[in-house]
């Protein structure tokens, strides 16, 4: 049996599930070319600024308009999108590791690391996310950084709780007890039996924490705690156009619709995951 | 058919759990080939019985002696997981297979103590595969992809490729379907005979015990009803709850309405 052998057999019948991904993967790969090549394609700058056409509405020249100072907000958006987008990929893959990491720790190991760890976990429950970021860019004032690690901070323990949870019923399968009984090691056991199982219901917690995230960076940005203005980063765009809201509301309206978009890309992408999922279970 | 020194030899086996006893005094020997089934109706022990001896309960007993793997021991039966040279087969093969793991990896992790190289495991897993029936493409399945009855011969196959003296299978063919059941019980029997590996069988299909078992263990209620030769079991049992459960099983029609004598 080669790998072309295997390959056939899956190109054969291929599950909902995998066309799917297969698509998810198209479409992100396409979205990043749309993206390379809108940075590619723009004559402007992020931070290029044209006195003399402030706050025009769309034109020919500027399919999204200009904003208070005469930048160009279709090219703020793109570069918007490496940071709300980036920004919040980063974090929520941050939680993601290290949430599973410490969840799979407590829920595979001893009933004392559990009991500490999630103790832990439980107390990290108990500050509102947004008034973490908020205490924290208070404390050390408000930069990226800061942000990033704010929300870093507060990312990590649902996917504890999922992980551990998940981990601990796989543990009593038979599946499991036949791998105990031939001897394997507990690392083994976790990377090989428990992992892949537990793997699945993570990511598509990860899709709706990445969108979460993605309102939580631009939110702060917007209330002055996160990314700063003159970084085009979606939030402070919004920031950016509030005192225009009235007489330029394009400067508001494309931001916020991009964060739209994205938010319910992410999120529809997710549940349809957890549907296809649940079905081949 | 006592034959002296039996395989595996077990003498007043007890498992107490918060004080509460779940098998009382459990005797029975079991030889090299031989095929012993463990019967009785749910909670009766049988499953206690299984996981008591693969070292995931509690358990106490007078003696208990387990030739190849230099077992004798009286007292607290010893704790580790899984009776070396033995192997289990379960109730459920899909939730005995990683569904994650193609069945060829599954089936050679059997042999993970024997610290094979890929190479010689595969092959020993192909062996094995061809063994039950199973052609080389079902070594890169997954068990989402086969059958329930292919699924339950890749549990055989993974216990039969370690070349254990001893399988304990618990309800093997309750998960298929009738016609799957015949064609595994008839492989079971061949790889029995085959391989004279003893196999222990926890089951409450009575026809299976009148087909292959050597000898009928009867539990109720974590005693022992019956312990008898097959013959001897549904010609004449030593309990009454032995005889009301034939009778059941005849009525049912499950077992023929009466055996000729001799």
């Amino acid at each position: 049996m080669t790998l072309a052998d295997i390959q056939s057999q899956s190109s054969q019948k291929p599950s909902p599930l995998l066309r799917f991904s297969r698509r998810v993967l198209m479409g992100t790969g396409f979205g990043a070319l749309a993206l390379c090549f809108g940075f590619w394609a723009t004559p402007y700058g992020p931070a290029e600024a044209d006195f003399l056409n402030r706050l025009s509405p769309p034109t020919a020249t500027h399919w999204f308009g200009t904003d208070h100072l005469g930048r160009d907000i279709g090219t703020r958006l793109l570069f918007g999108a490496f940071w709300s987008l980036g920004l919040s990929f980063v974090i929520s893959l941050a939680g993601l590791l290290v949430g599973t990491l410490i969840g799979l720790v407590a829920g595979a190991t001893g009933r004392l690391p559990d009991m500490v760890l999630m103790r832990i976990t439980d107390s990290f429950f108990a500050f509102p996310e947004l008034i973490a970021a908020v205490t924290f860019a208070g404390l050390f004032g408000p930069s990226t950084i800061n942000l990033v690690i704010a929300l870093s901070l507060v990312s990590w323990m649902k996917f504890t709780r999922l992980s551990r949870s998940l981990a601990k019923s796989i543990a009593e399968q038979d599946f499991v007890i036949q791998a105990r009984l031939n001897g394997l090691p507990a690392g083994l056991i976790l990377l090989r039996h428990i992992l892949p199982n537990v793997i699945p219901s993570l990511l598509v917690l990860w899709t709706s924490s990445w969108s979460r995230t993605i309102l939580a960076v631009s939110g702060l940005s917007f209330l002055g705690f996160g990314v700063q203005p003159p970084t085009a980063e979606w939030g402070a765009m919004l920031l950016d156009g509030k005192p225009y809201m009235q007489t330029a509301p394009h400067l508001m309206i494309f931001p916020g619709l991009a964060v739209l978009i994205s938010v319910l890309v992410i999120n529809l992408t997710g549940d349809r995951i957890r549907d296809l999922l649940a079905k081949t279970k | 058919m006592q034959q002296n020194d039996p395989l595996f030899h077990l003498e007043g086996l007890t498992v107490e759990i918060d004080g509460k006893p779940l098998l009382r005094d459990v005797s029975f020997d079991v030889s090299a080939g031989e095929m012993l089934c463990v019967i009785g109706e749910s909670g009766a022990g049988k499953s206690t019985l299984l996981k008591a001896l693969q070292g995931f309960l509690p358990a106490t007993c007078r003696r208990l002696a387990f030739s190849p793997a230099n077992i004798r021991v009286a007292g607290a039966v010893p704790a580790i997981t899984g009776l070396p040279q033995s192997r289990w087969v379960m109730q459920d093969p899909l939730a005995a297979l990683n569904p994650k793991l193609t069945l060829g990896t599954s089936i050679g992790e059997s042999l993970h103590a024997q610290k094979l190289s890929a190479q010689a495991c595969k092959s020993a897993v192909l062996e094995a595969l061809s063994e039950v029936e199973l052609g080389p493409d079902f070594y890169t399945r997954l068990p989402g992809q086969v059958s329930l009855g292919q699924a339950q011969r890749a549990c055989l196959a993974r216990a039969l490729i370690a070349r254990p003296k001893l399988i304990f299978f618990d309800e093997p063919l309750s998960a298929l379907d009738a016609l799957v059941q015949k064609k595994i019980a008839r492989q079971m029997d061949a790889l029995r005979h085959k391989t004279q590996t003893a196999f222990i069988v926890v089951t409450h299909d009575l026809s299976f015990a009148a087909a292959y078992a050597d000898r009928i263990l009867v539990l109720r209620q974590g005693q022992v009803e019956a312990y008898q030769s097959r013959d001897a079991f549904f010609d004449q049992p030593d309990s009454a709850y032995a005889t009301e459960l034939i009778g059941a099983a005849r009525s049912l029609g499950t077992l023929p309405p009466a055996r000729a004598t001799a």
